[in-house]
């Protein structure tokens, strides 16, 4: 990539910073909408723009995973619990507990300061950055060298399944 | 890469504190459940991000990444079917309503 600025190079720019505050409003409202939801919206918001962010990160292949699993089976998964349980409609069922004032200031605290330390830190120049890792590298390393952690995986899931079905079985 | 690493990271951040305050606040058991999956994306956003800068063959932390949506879809299986459970049983979810074990 060239040093100069081009207008490509700052409409990327501009998409990012638009697609962030996109991510980050989506999240807020996941957690402060009162109607669930609504909440299950924005956090499919959220989920659309990290998605999105994998993509300015140039990895392409975990963006197309994270749109089949989480937008397309997690969120699914998530409203139809709420349609099953929630009385989401109702106003009168407050949205937080009563730790909304401490809690508040302890994720400013932690947030605030993991922003503090991103910005004290000396990063790498861009050209240090490693090189985007190609799909057939992905394929590759899930069945050489991380094969045990993915069977391990398959047999998390697998144990997922049976609990699940266990647990929500009528009696 | 066309921005710089750090904003990535400051994204990750905010949505970490976000589903934080999520998590200690929200009253409907789904809505914890939300606020863990925004934790979750804040922690594989960061794997990526440092896997750029890591001497490896970059593509450790998208693997990392891999199996952390992996083990959130599990997550959020049980889950459910526990939220499904207990509201049969007690009809409701909300999280300080379900009490049968404080004295």
């Amino acid at each position: 990539m060239p040093d100069a600025i081009g207008p490509f190079d700052l409409a990327a720019k501009a998409a990012f910073y638009a697609v962030a505050a996109g991510t980050l409003a989506g999240a807020w409202f996941a957690v402060s909408a009162r109607n669930l939801f609504r909440a299950a919206l924005g956090l499919a918001l959220a989920l659309f723009g990290v998605a999105a962010l994998y993509l300015f990160l140039e990895a392409e292949f975990l963006a197309v995973t994270q749109l089949l699993v989480y937008v397309g089976a997690i969120l699914t998964l998530l409203v139809f619990g709420v349609m099953l349980t929630a009385r989401i409609a109702d106003p009168s069922v407050a949205r937080w507990n009563r730790q909304a004032a401490g809690a508040s200031v302890l994720a400013a605290v932690i947030g605030g300061g993991l922003v503090w330390a991103y910005l004290q830190t000396p990063w790498p120049a861009e050209t240090a950055l490693a090189p985007p890792v190609p799909l057939p590298a992905i394929g590759r390393m899930i069945v050489s060298g991380y094969l045990l952690p993915f069977e391990l995986l398959s047999l998390l899931l697998l144990g997922a399944l049976v609990g699940a079905l266990y647990v929500a079985r009528k009696e | 890469m066309p921005v710089p690493l750090p904003h990535v990271l400051i994204v990750s951040a905010g949505l970490f504190a976000i589903g934080f305050f999520g998590v200690l606040t929200r009253r409907n058991t789904i809505g914890i459940l939300m606020s863990i999956e925004l934790i979750l994306n804040s922690a594989n956003l960061n794997l990526v991000a440092f896997s750029r800068i890591w001497k490896g063959t970059g593509a450790e932390g998208q693997m990392a990444a891999l199996l952390v949506i992996g083990i959130a879809a599990a997550g959020a299986v049980v889950g459910l079917a526990l939220v499904l459970a207990i509201f049969r049983h007690r009809n409701t979810i909300a999280a300080d309503e379900i009490r049968l074990l404080k004295g």
